[in-house]
């Protein structure tokens, strides 16, 4: 329990919204005890006294389970929704402040989206489980209560029919959905990445006539995935059946205690009373073993969240030092390496003045971008210091750097959103001329201004709207319209097909000279009027002039 | 378009949902006789003691509630089968209809979407098939009967619980009609604002790295805001629905108990027993609509994966009729000869042609190099040399024969094709080039890896040929997977050879190696070559064809 602390803590901030959708929840399976009750109890009356019976409390009863349930629901879900908007802000405040930066280094796209969907399950803790939970542990003392106007024999025994299906079998099955999780989810991710494949793949398919083995391929692991869900939804299937037996063997001990069993027949009315209560009560808590499933995989995916929100040990630290001066860019001694004893970067020196173009080449796997990274601050170096201005630039406070150094990469995202709001991203709005200018730098004022919505265009789900071209340029305008006098351009091609790299890359080289550009690259073609040129290779850097 | 799909789908799963359907009717009359059971017991007892407990109505209420809980086991295991068997036949379909569509298809969609289409998008549907298209065939006969049986056991009980059950389609048509007004309204929203937490997350390394995180947490957290309350909105008109479920129930419990105590009083003869099944009856009476409620979420997944799919585009029409052909097209020693005449093509109506009219010829064992501006149509020419497109117009011919009289497979025997990027599966290297041939012999894979240089970086992997590659595999370098193309097209052996730019993303040194490579495999071979990169120059025999605005503008053969 203690390492859902963090998320528990968000949960405790609408404690009183959640606490009185519960409140609503209980009143609400009370009136439907009453309802039932004063049912049964009125039906007994009718067939024995006949005369004299009054329907008052029944019609009160009616009304306000009526009321209540809808109170009950409203309540539960607007807390639900609260608690959903405020983990949803916490995750991304987390997320930003730890380990954020580092993901623009790593391919985690269906990490994210997985993570996201983990958050969405979150609203089943509170609906599904916590509530029904809740109620099911009220009514054991109503029905207990009721019982024990009949006899004890009878309370003891439902109560331990009730016992089993409200919590023995739900824990349970929460276990077992708890253990299955990681299984299906990797059968479930296999037959995914075969789908990927053979989408991808289709010309490779095709020509090399291997379309039906790799329809064989995904359909063995869309069968290894079901199987595994076969499993567990059978498991299921035998806990719900199981649940149901309960269930009616507790009517069956109820009807028992009608029949006299349990107490003398002379208490007819009280017996009937006895059976429809525990017939309600036995109704509501059939479905618990399903929340025990859900508990399972809402744990799996709390502790997603946690572990994805957990702060990296090496993180940088803020900085406090105000802006520099001036912009060279140096390093010294500078030793680097993602994981302890493997360097990528051994004993780098250089400078970087204010206004160079440089282009840094070396295969893939050289550590290109890890100087990139560690000029972004997203990590420290192990050995030696990077300056900013004169200044190291573990001092400077983390956003300043940000502001200063621009990054452009092939993971530079374009969001679904307006073009404007994808130049701006949040920051202070600049004349319409400054942005115009930017688009106009980058080549693509044009293709804006030829849209019916100008600058309001929607760009669509990842650039979705536009071609791969044209949305690395509008990321190059953004990076254009940050202000920022050094540039980072971190192999802004990959991914590109080769007539649109040509066309990206004549427009990185018309770019006005103002601002420092350091190009990374793994290959020299058609980049042109460079300043010098660095390779990394072996984790040593040389320089020339082209 | 979408409707007539969904019933397709509907047609398809006809017998699996008339089963269930059908248990679940077995279900309801189950419950008829194990209410009737316990009604008749309860009015025995509460007739007062001289009646003797009546040992038949207690076996038949233990057999019926056995039966019961029977049903519930059968009535789930099945419906798992039906979701799976559903799934799979849904993703056959649409698995038949990609490659029906063939690699053009990249070109509409992003292939994420395409991948996402055969599988969350099934996944979504196992509720519409094993859930919601039984409880919708069920609930009305299921309601219906009971009504029935209540009327037939006593009149009056059976006439308020039918107009209570009568007032359901009434309140779900006021309702579900607001709900759709108020969802209508914000759905859009929401969807955009639900997309929107996933863009800002998927792309938070973007705004963080840009140093604007702070300022976008808030507008996230407005938005989160404003997403709860739209939501919140929806709910509240859609709460009323269910509301209205427990109006009519509650309404009919009650109303039944008092008319029945009226009727008493003034004197009428109906038997406490029908009394007491009458109510013990009006929650059965409302159970399958609460099934099909409880549903209802499912139901809305049909229409978007529904809607996914019609994005695809429509299929040319098969082309069946004219395959006649049984000459195999002739290859000589030198390679195969190649004819194109006058082919035309256009991916969208009303733009331009991207082929227009182009014709050239190929001896067997000449080398074509392709060259033009980007969007000039080279990539169209080459899907359509692929057979990956059909010309709207005009005949390609391969070996003296045209393609289109060719079964697709005897086609793609006598061709060979290297792309930008070879697409590499999860699997060893090894598994990587034998898929091109998986009859090869190992002499001849081995000669496929000598002649495609990869034995030169073989003892850089860490397993050699067994290295695995692809997803979580081992990353090779854009030239290293270049040489798993080549020794790919090595095994394949066909006559015809067709590369798009297969130099493209290599550095000019590695280039170099990689043209090594090429020229022996371009021996006794027929080559279509598009790229930009003067090295190919020196290649050997050539022909060369500049494409321009669709049209070939200049052949020239040179040796």
């Amino acid at each position: 329990m203690k390492r859902f602390y963090p998320l528990i803590k968000v949960w405790q901030a609408r404690w009183l919204r959640l606490f009185i959708g519960l409140i609503l929840a209980e009143l609400s399976i009370c009136a439907a005890f009453l309802l039932m009750g004063q049912t049964g109890s009125r039906l007994g009356l009718i067939a024995t006294a006949g005369a004299f019976v009054t329907f008052g409390l029944l019609r009160w009863a009616g009304s306000a389970r009526l009321i209540l349930r809808y109170g009950e629901r409203l309540a539960t879900h607007d807390a639900t929704f609260r608690v959903l908007a405020d983990i949803r802000l916490w995750f991304y405040r987390r997320l930003a402040r730890g380990a954020a930066a580092g993901l623009g280094f790593r391919r985690t796209g269906d990490l994210l989206t997985r993570l996201v969907s983990d958050v969405q399950s979150l609203d089943s803790l509170y609906l599904r489980i916590i509530i029904p939970l809740a109620t099911a542990l009220l009514s054991l003392p109503i029905v207990i209560f009721i019982c024990l106007k009949g006899s004890m024999l009878l309370a003891f025994s439902i109560a331990i029919i009730f016992c089993l299906t409200a919590f023995i079998l739900p824990a349970f099955m929460a276990r077992m959905s708890y253990r299955w999780g990681p299984v299906l989810q990797q059968a479930q991710s296999e037959m995914n990445n075969q789908a990927l494949e053979l989408v991808s793949g289709m010309k490779e398919l095709r020509i090399f006539g291997q379309e039906d083995a790799a329809k064989a391929r995904l359909f063995a692991a869309e069968e290894a995935f079901y199987q595994a869900q076969r499993q567990q939804s059978r498991a299921m299937a035998r806990t719900h059946t199981l649940a149901l037996f309960l269930t009616r063997l507790g009517v069956i001990c109820a009807l028992g205690g009608c029949a006299g069993l349990f107490f003398s027949k002379e208490q007819a009315v009280i017996g009937i009373t006895v059976l429809f209560v525990v017939m309600t009560a036995l109704n509501n808590i059939v479905d618990l073993p399903r929340a025990g499933l859900i508990a399972g995989q809402v744990c799996h995916a709390a502790e997603r969240i946690i572990e994805a929100t957990k702060m990296p040990v090496s993180q940088p630290p803020e900085g406090s030092r105000p802006a520099p001066k001036g912009y060279d860019i140096t390093a010294q001694a500078l030793s680097f390496g993602w994981s302890e004893g493997r360097s990528t970067l051994k004993n780098i020196n250089f400078t970087l003045r204010e206004g160079e173009r440089v282009a840094l080449i070396g295969p893939s796997g050289a550590g290109k971008s890890s100087l990139a990274a560690l000029l972004l601050k997203v990590v420290l170096p192990q050995e030696g210091c990077l300056t900013l201005g004169g200044t190291d630039i573990a001092d400077i406070k983390t956003e300043i750097v940000r502001e200063r150094i621009a990054w452009l990469s092939q993971a530079s995202h374009l969001f679904d959103d307006t073009i404007r709001a994808n130049l701006l991203l949040g920051r202070e709005a600049p004349s319409d001329e400054v942005i115009w200018a930017a688009l106009e730098q980058a080549q693509i004022a044009d293709f804006v201004r030829s849209l019916p919505d100008g600058l309001e265009s929607w760009v669509g789900e990842n650039g979705s709207q536009l071609s791969g071209g044209q949305g690395r340029r509008i990321a190059l305008a953004r990076v254009l319209l940050s202000n920022a006098p050094i540039l980072i351009l971190d192999e802004p091609c990959t991914g590109l097909d080769i007539d649109t790299e040509r066309a990206f890359l004549k427009t990185l080289n018309q770019l006005d000279r103002s601002r420092t550009i350091l190009l990374i690259t793994h290959r020299l073609t058609g980049i042109e009027q460079l300043d010098r040129l660095w390779t990394l290779q072996d984790g040593l850097l040389t320089s020339h002039i082209p | 378009m979408l409707k007539g799909w969904v019933r397709q789908q509907n047609r398809a799963n006809r017998s699996a949902t008339m089963s269930l359907a059908l248990i679940g009717m077995l279900n309801v009359v189950t419950g008829m006789v194990l209410m009737w059971s316990l009604a008749s017991m309860l009015a025995t007892w509460l007739a007062g003691g001289q009646h003797a407990t009546p040992y038949p109505m207690v076996v038949l209420f233990i057999i019926a509630s056995l039966v019961r809980v029977f049903l519930g086991y059968l009535q789930e295991t099945l419906a798992l089968h039906v979701g799976e068997e559903a799934r799979k036949r849904l993703r056959r379909s649409i698995v038949e209809r990609f490659f029906a569509q063939g690699p053009s298809l990249l070109r509409h969609q992003h292939s994420a979407a395409l991948a996402a289409m055969v599988t969350d998008r099934v996944e979504a549907l196992e509720g519409y098939f094993a859930r919601w298209l039984p409880a919708s065939a069920l609930w009305v006969v299921a309601q219906w009967s009971v009504v029935v049986v209540v009327f037939w056991q006593n009149h009056h009980a059976g006439y308020i619980l039918g107009a209570c059950c009568l007032f359901l389609p009434v309140f779900q048509a006021v309702f579900g009609i607001a709900t759709a007004i108020a969802s209508r309204r914000q759905i859009l929203a929401l969807n955009r604002l639900q997309v929107r937490f996933l863009d800002r997350i998927r792309g938070i390394a973007t705004i963080v790295l840009s140093g604007n995180a702070v300022k976008d947490s808030e507008e996230l957290g407005h938005a989160a805001d404003e997403l709860r309350q739209r939501t919140m909105k929806v709910l509240r008109v859609a709460f009323l629905t269910s509301a209205s479920t427990d109006l009519a129930m509650i309404v009919a419990l009650i109303g039944i108990v008092i008319d029945q105590h009226h009727r008493l009083q003034q004197g009428s003869f109906s038997s406490i027993e029908s009394i007491i099944f009458a109510v013990l009856m009006v929650p059965e009476a409302f159970a399958p609509f609460r099934a099909l409620s409880a549903a209802y979420q499912d139901r809305a997944q049909i229409t978007h994966s529904g809607e996914a799919l019609q994005k695809l585009p429509a299929l040319q029409a098969p082309i069946t009729p004219e395959r006649t052909s049984s000459v195999a097209p002739e290859r000589t020693k030198a390679g195969i000869a190649l004819d194109v005449r006058d082919v035309s093509y256009r991916w969208v109506e009303d733009r331009p042609l991207a082929l227009d009219h182009v014709s050239f010829h190929l001896e067997p064992g000449q080398i074509a190099l392709l060259t033009g501006p980007s969007g000039a149509g080279k990539s169209t020419l080459i899907e359509a040399l692929l057979g990956f497109i059909r010309p709207l117009e005009g005949q390609i011919s391969l070996g003296g024969v045209d393609i289109q009289t060719l079964h697709p497979a005897d086609v793609t025997r006598q061709i060979s094709w290297i792309g930008q990027k070879p697409v590499l599966f999860a699997g060893s290297l090894k598994e990587n080039i034998m898929f091109a041939a998986p009859h090869a012999s190992e002499a001849q894979f081995q000669a496929a890896l000598e002649a495609s240089a990869i034995t030169h970086y073989l003892p850089l992997l860490p397993e050699g040929v067994e290295t695995r590659l692809g997803e979580g595999g081992f990353g090779l370098s854009g030239g290293q997977a270049q040489r798993i193309a080549i020794a790919r097209a090595f095994l394949k052996d066909a006559s015809l050879l067709i590369m798009d730019e297969p130099t493209a993303h290599l550095d000019p040194e590695t280039e170099g190696d990689i043209l090594t490579a090429l020229k022996p495999l371009l021996q006794g071979r027929t080559a279509v070559i598009s790229t930009h990169s003067q090295q190919f120059q020196g290649i050997g025999e050539r022909y060369h064809l500049l494409m321009e605005q669709g049209r070939l503008t200049v052949q020239e053969g040179q040796s």
